[in-house]
């Protein structure tokens, strides 16, 4: 049988995916229990909801958002429209959102990252110390390493192709932003571990005609960036 | 109260057991009580150059499982009046111990001993984790190689998360005369890549694998590696000695009086 209800998470929140034939009564008390049994997960959570596989009148979505704000910690910021026009408006201001939240925010990590540790972070992030060969930092953000960048780094984890990746001396196996990657130069392991006792110069990464350019720091650079 | 020192290193091959016999010789000579812990179940092998092996009655599974009493598994080394050492078991695998057991035997350990050396078995699996479990101070073995700088880095970064109390370097093996050509790492570049403190450097020297194959550790000898363990092992009393720079001059290694400070 179809399962009633089945919880699909995407960007922007939880979409639900509703069974087309079963009677309302039934259906509500399918996805009450269905967001019980995830409760912790979705523990005090601000999502915005969407609905699809059914048409529901309004009176019907209202119960259904009513009775998810009162039996479970859930808060519903907002129910997205099917509609594609105004779906699409609703979710620029959710991105726009994100976005400023992942350029403005930021945390710092403190001593060095060694192979196998990974630094994730929802916003931007700076590292005060070396991320050696083998440790990787995922930020939605950018990311700022004040020492040796040996290991791989994400910037902008959710897509934003406006985030850098900076460091006071970049030796990196690999860079991502957004969906770019670059990797580091061909080099002996070495030469690659050496390759961090030459002077320092601080460089920075970002996207440029879809590739990752590398490019060393000069004054009023960052005018550039956001 | 004695102090729980594990020596390790991630990857295996680099000189743990080999460090870990070093050390616990030396720091008997400085007329320190130690014993040894061979936690590498399994693969016995620190008895072996201890030249121990035909003393075994008990072994770590034994007193573990609650076969024989604690005394009974302890053999003393005869050269030495307060070095002992506690062989592991050829036939049990990692998994018959758990760290809780091992941080209990160690605080037991604590009361009679000064030192107790563990020498951790290759890998982060069970076996690390049971030989660092009542470690408050570590010491990481590595070469100048660049497979081992990697894994060193991370058993330092797991070491760190454990919050070991005290993280200190043994680089083993350098030669001087590649690190002269630039074929090799130099003790700066690993103590920068690293980013811990260093407890010594012991140079590539023939006589260790004379030793071993005696079963006799060189500690205190004057053979380079001899006089870089006999350091090694004042420093971890506390001792400032400066690190020995090795000079090849006639193709072999030869101490020279040019001494730098950390």
């Amino acid at each position: 049988m179809e399962q009633p209800v089945i919880l699909k998470s995407n960007k922007y929140g939880i979409n639900l995916i509703l069974n087309e034939e079963l009677p309302f009564e039934e259906l509500l008390t399918a996805i009450i229990s269905k967001f019980h049994e995830s409760d912790k997960f979705f523990k005090n959570a601000n999502i915005a909801i969407s609905f699809t596989g059914r048409h529901l009148s309004t009176e019907e979505e209202i119960r259904i958002v009513d009775a998810i704000t009162e039996q479970t910690s859930i808060h519903i910021i907002c129910v997205l429209d099917t509609d594609e026009q105004k779906e699409l408006s609703v979710k620029e201001q959710i991105e726009a959102f994100l976005k400023q939240q992942e350029e403005s925010t930021g945390q710092f990590y403190r001593g060095t990252l060694r192979s196998g540790q990974i630094l994730e972070s929802e916003t931007s992030v700076v590292v005060i110390g070396d991320v050696n060969a083998g440790a990787k930092i995922v930020a939605k953000g950018n990311i700022v390493v004040l020492g040796s960048l040996g290991g791989n780094a994400y910037a902008g984890a959710a897509g934003n192709a406006d985030a850098f990746v900076a460091a006071l001396h970049m030796n990196p196996l690999q860079i991502k932003i957004a969906d770019v990657i670059g990797t580091g130069q061909d080099k002996s392991p070495l030469e690659r571990l050496r390759g961090r006792k030459k002077q320092l110069e601080p460089q920075v990464a970002y996207i440029k005609d879809e590739a990752i350019c590398l490019e060393t720091l000069k004054d009023g650079m960052f005018e550039n960036f956001y | 109260m004695g102090e729980v020192i594990v020596i390790t290193s991630g990857k295996g091959g680099v000189g743990k057991t080999t460090t870990t016999a070093n050390i616990g010789t030396g720091l008997a000579q400085l007329e320190k009580k130690v014993i040894l812990i061979d936690t590498d179940i399994g693969l016995r092998n620190l008895d072996v150059v201890m030249g121990l092996e035909n003393r075994i009655v008990y072994n770590l599974v034994d007193v573990i499982e609650g076969n024989c009493r604690l005394k009974q598994a302890i053999i003393r080394d005869r050269r030495y009046p307060n070095l002992y050492l506690i062989p592991s078991a050829q036939t049990k695998d990692k998994t018959a111990v758990n760290p809780e057991q091992m941080k209990k035997l160690t605080e037991a350990l604590k009361e009679e001993f000064d030192y107790i050396l563990l020498d951790c078995p290759a890998g982060i699996e069970q076996g690390f984790l049971n030989a660092i479990a009542g470690a408050t101070r570590a010491i990481v073995v590595t070469t100048p190689e660049v497979s081992a700088i990697r894994d060193a880095d991370r058993v330092i970064g797991l070491l760190e998360s454990a919050e070991m109390e005290s993280i200190q370097l043994i680089i083993n093996r350098i030669r001087i005369d590649m690190v002269r050509r630039g074929d090799m790492m130099s003790m700066e570049d690993v103590k920068e890549i690293l980013a811990v403190e260093l407890l010594g450097i012991v140079p590539d020297d023939e006589e260790i694998v004379i030793s071993t194959n005696r079963g006799e550790p060189l500690t205190g000898g004057d053979s380079p590696a001899g006089i870089a363990y006999s350091n090694i092992c004042k420093r971890l009393l506390g001792y400032e000695v400066p690190f020995l720079t090795f000079e090849n001059k006639t193709g072999l290694l030869a101490k020279v009086s040019g001494l730098f400070k950390r």
